[in-house]
């Protein structure tokens, strides 16, 4: 794409795309560190977490105000007006990742004080390496605006769905087995939630990639994993 | 056309231009442009300065008769009927197809004269009956109300965009089929600008309407379908929000956004 007259502009549209990569660097680091205080329980590190989320917000409320003063001074259209609503798109679901992390960073500090029951992080552990996968290649795909791989990304949620369903019947199954490891499990099964919901984020931002680079929308019916959440057995209390 | 293009129950081309040429001596400024202009829809045309898209809308009602040496070749067809046959009787074809232009360009006699005095041209009314038409057509351009009390000031005494406004209305006071705007607004301030636009809004009920304008805005907000020309060609046709959003030629995308030369 050849560059706009004013060259201003073009700076402005390049500004945006460098906030979203730093908000993209912040928050797949924010949800690598919070996995591993996870894994670790290592406090300090969760809370370095929880603190780096307020960096991630102030980035996503600078690139709004940035793309509504570009859409004021420019009066967009086409190509640059879809990049701009991207931006603002994008840096919403980078921020609820971030927010996502730092709930489970919180959720690493509380778990420091309960009996460790480390046979229960597995699950979690191939969740957050499928969900760190998407993240990387939305993200990819928008520093690159390759529609394809964004498509890739849309089309992969589905394993990572499944991977939360086998997680879901791991935990009940280690909650019926022995009532203490309730209180740990049923944290565990908030922080599986809260990485499928990054999986989610992750496409809503592949499917924001297609729409910037075509001007097409991607169809409402993403596949979806059969969720056996609901069918599961039901632990009688 | 393509899913984006916006198609009503009765999308008919009250004008269908094929193959137009035109000429200024031996400089060819409009290489063959196939294009229709739908009945009740507003076309926008854009394009950089000197593109032919002013030439363009003078041929509609062959304006450009009044110059020597400029000739078109083709057709264009209003209801089927080639308005460049020699033939063609020009007067009867400027009250069909009126024009208002960039500069607001009242003559030097009274509001009401402005009006009623392109209506005497075509038709003997009695008195009360050329009151009648001059209010209608004042209200037609939204003037109406401002200009009521004061019907013998003189039009050259209305504000600029109140002067546009007079010239709309002076067009629309001999009922005009299609009228044709160049570059209506670019000499007006944005609240003026507006009322112009509601305006044409309102006209294309009645009329079918061709816009030139350079405002990109302008064109997006007030027009159905959009034609993009460059050096002479028509370079895309379609839909306005097809043209604004995601236009399929290279050319017009790099016009819209900025992005030209």
């Amino acid at each position: 794409m050849s560059d706009h007259t004013v060259r201003a502009y073009d700076k402005e549209l390049e500004d945006l795309g460098r906030k979203i990569a730093e908000m993209g660097g912040i928050s797949e680091k924010m949800l690598s560190d919070a996995m591993d205080a996870l894994a670790n329980l290592d406090t300090d590190l969760a809370h370095t977490v929880v603190a780096t989320d307020m960096r991630l917000d102030l980035l996503q409320r600078d690139i709004e105000e940035h793309a509504v003063l570009t859409i004021a001074r420019r009066q967009p259209m086409a190509l640059d007006l879809r990049e701009i609503i991207a931006a603002i798109r994008i840096s919403g679901d980078l921020e609820r990742v971030g927010d996502l992390a730092k709930n489970i960073a919180k959720r690493a500090i509380k778990l420091s004080a309960e009996p460790r029951f480390p046979r229960a992080l597995v699950g979690l552990k191939s969740m957050h390496e499928a969900a760190a996968t998407l993240l990387k290649d939305a993200l990819d795909a928008y520093a690159q605006r390759d529609p394809e791989r964004a498509r890739i990304v849309w089309s992969r949620d589905v394993e990572l769905d499944a991977l939360e369903d086998s997680v879901f019947r791991d935990l009940l199954t280690f909650m019926m087995e022995d009532p203490r490891n309730i209180s740990f499990c049923a944290h565990l099964l908030f922080i599986s939630k809260n990485i499928e919901r990054i999986g989610d984020h992750s496409t809503n931002i592949a499917e924001t990639v297609v729409y910037l680079v075509t001007g097409e929308s991607m169809p409402t019916d993403r596949p979806k994993g059969s969720s056996t959440i609901s069918s599961a057995p039901q632990p009688t209390i | 056309m393509n899913s984006m293009t916006p198609v009503g129950i009765d999308l008919r081309a009250k004008i269908s231009v094929k193959n137009l040429k035109f000429f200024y001596g031996q400089n060819q400024v409009l290489k063959n442009i196939n294009m229709p202009l739908f009945a009740n829809k507003v076309t926008a045309l854009i394009g950089p300065s000197g593109c032919g898209k002013s030439t363009f809308l003078r041929v509609l009602n062959r304006m450009y008769d009044l110059y020597p040496r400029q000739h078109a070749e083709g057709e264009v067809l209003l209801d089927g009927e080639n308005i460049l046959d020699p033939k063609q009787d020009l007067n009867l074809l400027r009250a069909r197809v009126g024009m208002v232009f960039q500069k607001p360009t009242p003559f030097p006699m009274s509001i009401y004269e402005n009006i009623a005095f392109g209506i005497r041209l075509y038709e003997k009314l009695p008195k009360s009956e050329l009151d009648g038409r001059v209010e209608t057509a004042l209200k037609g351009a939204a003037l109406w109300d401002e200009v009521k009390q004061k019907l013998n000031a003189s039009g050259l005494s209305l504000s600029g965009g109140q002067q546009q406004r007079l010239c709309i209305a002076r067009t629309v006071a001999i009922k005009p089929e299609v009228i044709l705007f160049d570059e209506p607004c670019s000499a007006l301030d944005p609240i003026s600008t507006a009322k112009v636009e509601e305006l044409i809004d309102e006209l294309k009920n009645s009329y079918t309407i061709a816009i030139v304008t350079h405002n990109m805005q302008q064109a997006a907000r007030v027009s159905e379908f959009a034609a993009f020309m460059y050096l002479g060609e028509l370079v895309e046709f379609s839909g306005t929000s097809q043209l604004f959003t995601s236009p399929e030629q290279k050319q017009t995308l790099n016009y819209i956004t900025g992005r030209f030369g």
